[in-house]
């Protein structure tokens, strides 16, 4: 950044919203139910999108028979494989998955085809008309199992898609007092954002589209309906809806439904709406992936890590989506921030035919955490050690500071800072200390999970890693804002509003985002790994450094004084250190105006390129880090294996606060999102097709479920993001489902290897000391003796 | 062919009729018929709460409610929470606490919230049990309880819709 | 979206109604809808012609002076606070304010949750074990049933074609002197609130003035294809203080008289447990209270 930039950052932090808790500007019109999310969207002449799906997993498409549904009373338009104008292929990176099936399903809710119709109800009684004529083929459903030589092929060219390593020192050389052994099968996660998956299509001719879509990254949705079309991508406009919850599911997926709704609306000209039902939604949107992950640590016994052994295997389902990219963050975030001389880390992804695997918040980090956390507790208690004291004893520091790819951590390594501040806020030393309440079934426990996070985009994604930003200055003072990074509920717009006003000294309520939408602003990638204002903020902030070579020249003549002398704070450019020689900012605006000099400008940011090795995991694999803490309170009620968080302390590692409540939020958010993974969250299979689509049995918190949060933010001075600004949308849930678990472990006395700890899951892991076991053994013996009575 | 209902209510304070399929649920009425889009839906299937108005001054999941059955009741959406151009003491209590993220669930809430406010007094466990009907996957709930709690009760009683 | 029917009759007076239901077989009354919508969207149920009971007065509680009275087409939430139903009936009144979550409660009525006859009906096991009477009216007369005989099979009650739950009746029951009533409704699910039931229990004691289980009847949901009664359990501790011995071979019995098995919910194994879990927790408390 340029010493004048910086210079004027500088002096624009001590004042001003930055840190603030003022109102967030999407707040009034969502609360009073004036915003319009896409099903609130209509245009004249609409017609509604439905889609006919397979219902099995694996088969060859015979023949599809529409008649039934074409003659359904106002459908407009039944659409196939070989209806498409331009390519059959949608996907973010890889050409292993078509729009529509051509000749093979691989995943139930493969789409068949396509209906528009002038009703919703026409559309989908039209879709599950549609007749297919499916031969079913071998099927695989376990990631482990696809890797073996004898499994049936998903592709043609196999079920290993890709393998990602990390390899430091020699393990299989390294000597350790105490080793320890595990297996790890952790299930994955259904987003359940409140808002199902839409899009509204309206076409120009065949020349042009608007897209209207709920969605984390236009700009993927931008390409995708290009290529669907087979159109340039000037040609396509995305507009991203208000978007009613994302946490990942709707980073690439939204593609999908938009290339339907693209591809209806072209064939019938008209204006096309795609809503998912929930059902459908949850079974083929994408997913956090379940991952199988094998482990073999060891430590000395004075309780010093000397090696860890970690192999991963992700469940990608059909198609790869980004199931490599989340890979590769895993990968990495297999060993936590603790020195460990020597790692090899094998993270395979595999083809099956379960669900679609994604990104959902933490994106590969909250599986392997909780598998790396497992044990380290773990070792601690082999090692006869409190788990805090442990991990203390482990941890990266600013004088011990190479992660597990050989990168060094910039200065300040604040991962002793957080465990202490986390476990002080938990009453960690005093809950172990007195005697825990063992209240008849009632067990009380409490567990860490700590985790460092490689902040915005892995070196493997780096040639998206850039943003794009518009700030037009209005003639009455008032500040338009564009960005290309989405709000999704995290406080995105909160965070560009509050970073825009603070750098150009004005009321944050002056201050209007719009927005993102592809014709305004340069692609900027997607609204994931924690990036939305890290993101946006830096390319604000460049924008506004633009701006402010137009604008301070003209305060400087205003006021009579240097152009370097120029300070904008509190609506007011005024001299540097003569605050009472100033002018309104809204009257250089109005000026500026009259005489006809440029109040738009434009910025950009990207980040700095740095050396990573694919194969070997050596390298730098982000560009600075943040460490999260989470400490949590359980009480079990054993006999019946329920399990609730009664506190969650969390420490957090934020860089610098851009918006207090929205930060608190995202935490409290996580913490909660964290927790129904972790224990009520089960995504149940039956041959690939998930048997608990809806809310009534995928279990995720309601208000009764919420633990007390206790929260520690830890500032820092950084060269991380705007104002030294860390993301928190990952961090907030990374480390929740591992302190819990932990705790559950504590709290009963026995190992539990598979998430989420449901009330079976917990009760089979008590085994015989269950006091009741002996019942289902009971009825095991009358199950045989009536078997042995009826001759069978 | 389906024998279309008439349905008179009273919506949102005024008198409305409207002639619908017999199929037709309170949802659509609202948000298709009546062009009301406060009133949102989450899964069409009474578990999420994004649905949620008064019948009669009682919180519903309007997705499992015919609009015929709506025939000769009062309703009141998310937009008619409001008086004039203020919104109500729970509405401003959600934002002035951060209690809104994504924006989705909050309709539903405010509904249920102010539902929740005009019964009466409760404590921090009744006032969870009383929205956990209305899901929420962004705030993890604590700024809305707390928006609750400190909703001025003298403010909540005058504007009880 | 719609729901797939093409009528919706509204009928003010009973008899109006009857005469719809005897007159179209594929009619379908409709109450509070709570579980009736669901299954019309899924296609689960067929129905052309719905029949609201909305206008038919159905809705009441009535304290009377051998039991209290309750209008089917009542609403959870008013069974729940209703003072008499929380003092005679506590099972019930509980069992009221677990059915999904409020707002379902605010709409859902207890002839629906009789009617639809699942297993999990969360009121089936408090009318068990208070031995309540269902009154069902049809154009051919009036009949009186006890909620023992109403559930049939899963989702299938003793209603014939063109019948209509009016009312159930939950009697009084005198207490010995010097006894006392311990009366539990429990629901183990996936989490605190809106969740259906992996199994509930109701239980209802006489407890004397030593400990011992005068009367004592029992009823649990989610464990068999209908809501049923522990009746080898009762057996087993009736007359009996109910120490752990006591509670052991309770425990023993109530395996033969649930049958739950593996489904998306939770497994038989793990039902069974919670099952002897909430069984054994009612039968101390009852020997604490």
């Amino acid at each position: 950044m340029p010493r004048r930039e910086r210079a004027h950052l500088e002096e624009a932090i001590g004042s001003g919203p930055l840190g603030g808790h003022h109102e967030r500007p999407d707040a009034r019109a969502k609360v009073s139910g004036s915003t319009r999310y896409v099903a609130d969207l209509t245009v004249p002449g609409m017609l509604h999108a439905a889609v006919a799906v397979a219902p099995v997993a694996s088969a060859r498409v015979a023949g599809l028979d529409l008649a039934a549904a074409r003659a359904v009373e106002g459908v407009e338009a039944v659409i196939t494989a070989a209806d498409i104008p331009g390519k059959n292929l949608v996907g973010v990176i890889f050409e292993d998955q078509p729009l529509l099936a051509g000749e093979r399903v691989r995943m139930v809710g493969e789409r068949l085809a396509l209906v528009a119709a002038r009703t919703p109800e026409a559309a989908w009684a039209a879709a599950h008309l549609v007749r297919a004529e499916l031969e079913p083929l071998p099927a695989v459903h376990d990631p482990v199992q696809a890797l073996a030589p004898d499994a049936p092929h998903v592709h043609d060219a196999g079920n290993l898609i890709r393998t990602f390593r990390v390899v430091r020192g020699d393990t299989a050389r390294t000597r350790a007092g105490v080793v320890v052994e595990a297996e790890y099968r952790v299930g994955g996660q259904e987003h359940a954002y409140l808002e199902p998956q839409g899009c509204l299509a309206i076409p120009e001719g065949r020349q042009r589209i608007t897209i209207v879509a709920s969605c984390q990254c236009p700009f993927y949705v931008q390409q995708a309906v290009a290529t669907v079309l087979g159109l340039p991508l000037a040609a396509v406009r995305v507009e991203q809806a208000p978007t009613g919850g994302g946490f990942g599911g709707k980073e690439d997926y939204p593609s999908e439904p938009a290339a339907c709704a693209a591809v209806l609306a072209f064939a019938t000209g008209r204006a096309v709406r795609f809503v998912l039902p929930r059902e459908l939604d949850m079974q083929v949107s994408s997913k956090r992936h379940a991952m199988v992950i094998r482990h073999r640590w060891g430590a000395d016994r004075n309780g010093r890590l000397r090696f860890a052994e970690v192999k991963t295997v992700l469940d990608a389902g059909a198609y790869i989506g980004i199931s490599t990219v989340v890979a590769e963050r895993a990968n990495v975030s297999s060993i936590g921030p603790y020195h460990v001389p020597a790692v090899r880390v094998t993270t395979r992804v595999a083809y099956t035919n379960n669900l679609f695997g994604g990104a959902f918040r933490g994106f590969g980090a909250p599986q392997v955490t909780w598998a790396a956390e497992a044990t380290m507790d773990r070792l601690a208690r082999a090692c006869a050690l409190d788990p805090l004291e442990f991990r203390r004893r482990n941890l990266l520091d600013d004088r011990r500071r190479r992660i597990c790819t050989g990168q060094s951590l910039r200065r300040p390594v604040l991962v002793r800072e957080c465990l202490d501040r986390a476990a002080a806020l938990a009453g960690w030393d005093e809950f172990h200390a007195g005697p825990r309440r063992q209240d008849g079934p009632k067990r009380e426990g409490m567990g860490i999970g700590l985790a460092l996070y490689g902040c915005n985009l892995h070196h493997g994604g780096q040639h998206l890693d850039r943003s794009s930003a518009v700030v037009i200055l209005q003639p009455d003072g008032s500040v338009v804002v564009r960005v290309g990074l989405t709000e999704m509920g995290q406080g995105n717009l909160a965070a560009c509003q509050t970073i825009a006003a603070q750098s150009l000294g004005v009321d944050p309520a002056q201050v209007q985002v719009w927005q993102p939408d592809t014709t305004t602003v340069g692609d900027s990638g997607p609204t994931v790994a924690s990036r939305g204002a890290h993101a946006s903020g830096m390319a604000i902030l460049n924008a506004v450094g633009r701006l402010r070579k137009k604008l301070d020249p003209l305060a400087a003549e205003l006021l009579g004084c240097n152009e370097r002398d120029v300070e904008l704070a509190g609506g007011f450019a005024s001299v540097r250190g003569e605050p009472g020689r100033c002018v309104p900012i809204a009257r250089l605006a109005s000026e500026m105006a009259s005489r006809r000099i440029e109040g738009i400008s434009t910025g950009w940011y990207r980040s700095r390129p740095r050396r990573f090795d694919a194969a070997t995991g050596v390298g730098d694999p982000y560009e600075f880090y943040a460490v999260a803490c989470h400490v949590a309170r359980v009480t079990v009620d054993a006999d019946l294996g329920l399990v609730r968080v009664a506190e969650v302390s969390a420490a957090h590692d934020v860089g610098r606060v851009i918006h207090r409540d929205a930060l608190e939020g995202q935490v409290q958010g996580g913490v909660v999102q964290g927790i129904g993974w972790g224990t009520s969250e089960e995504l149940r299979l039956d041959r690939g097709r998930l048997v608990n689509p809806s809310f009534t049995d995928y279990i995720i918190p309601t208000a009764a479920d919420v633990p007390t949060i206790r929260i520690a933010i830890v500032e820092s001075e950084g060269l991380g993001g705007p104002f030294g600004a860390k993301g928190i949308g990952e961090p907030s849930l990374i480390p929740t489902a591992a302190a819990v678990r932990n705790a559950v472990v504590e709290a009963l006395g026995v190992e539990i290897d598979r998430l989420p700890l449901t009330p079976p899951t917990v009760v089979a892991a008590l085994g015989d000391k269950h006091p009741f076991a002996w019942v289902v053994e009971e009825e095991k013996l009358r199950g045989r003796t009536e078997e042995v009575a009826a001759g069978r | 062919m389906p024998e279309r209902v008439t349905v008179d209510l009273t919506l949102n304070g005024a008198n409305r009729t409207f002639e619908v399929a017999p199929g037709r649920r309170l949802l659509d009425l609202l948000r298709e018929d009546a062009g009301l889009t406060g009133t949102k839906e989450g899964c069409g299937a009474g578990e999420c709460g994004a649905c949620v108005v008064l019948l009669d001054g009682a919180p519903v999941t309007s997705c499992l409610v015919l609009a015929a059955s709506a025939d000769g009741h009062e309703v009141v959406t998310v937009e008619g929470l409001q008086r004039s151009s203020s919104l109500h003491p729970f509405q401003e209590a959600l934002v002035a606490h951060g209690g809104v993220q994504c924006g989705f669930c909050t309709p539903g809430l405010a509904v249920t919230g102010a539902a929740a406010l005009a019964r009466g007094p409760s404590d921090a466990d009744e006032r969870a049990r009383l929205l956990a009907g209305n899901l929420c996957r962004c705030t993890g709930y604590l700024k809305v309880l707390e928006a609750l709690e400190r909703t001025p009760s003298e403010e909540a009683d005058h504007a009880s819709p | 979206m719609d729901v797939p029917v093409q009528q919706v009759i509204r009928p003010t007076t009973v008899a109006e109604a009857l005469a719809v239901l005897a007159a179209q077989p594929d009619a379908r009354p409709i109450a509070g809808g709570t579980d009736l919508m669901v299954q019309l969207r899924d296609g689960r149920r067929r129905v052309s012609c719905l029949v609201d009971l909305g206008n038919l007065g159905l809705a009441g509680i009535r304290q009377l002076d051998d039991g209290v009275e309750i209008g089917a087409a009542t609403k959870m939430d008013s069974i729940a606070a209703d003072g008499g139903v929380r003092r005679h009936f506590p099972a019930l009144a509980a069992a009221a304010g677990t059915v999904g979550a409020w707002p379902i409660q605010c709409r859902a009525t207890l002839g629906g949750n009789l009617v639809n006859a699942s297993p999990a009906a969360d009121t089936a096991p408090a009318l068990l074990v208070a031995g309540a009477w269902l009154t069902v009216v049809s154009t051919a007369g009036t009949r009186r049933l006890g909620v023992e005989e109403f559930f049939v099979g899963p989702a299938r009650s003793a209603l014939m074609p063109g019948e209509l739950l009016v009312s159930v009746f939950l009697p009084l029951t005198r207490i010995p002197l010097g006894c006392r009533l311990v009366e539990r409704f429990v629901k183990t699910g996936p989490r605190r609130e809106q969740a259906i039931s992996v199994v509930s229990l109701a239980g209802r004691a006489v407890v004397r003035a030593d400990g011992g289980l005068e009367a004592v009847r029992l009823a649990l949901g989610s464990v068999a294809p209908t809501p049923v009664r522990a009746r080898r359990v009762e057996a087993v501790v009736t007359g009996r203080r109910p120490d752990a011995v006591a509670r052991r071979e309770a425990v023993q019995a109530l395996g033969h008289d649930i049958a739950p098995i593996d489904d998306v919910r939770a497994t038989a194994s793990y039902r069974r447990i919670a099952a002897a879990v909430l069984l054994d927790r009612f039968l101390q408390e009852a020997s604490r209270a």
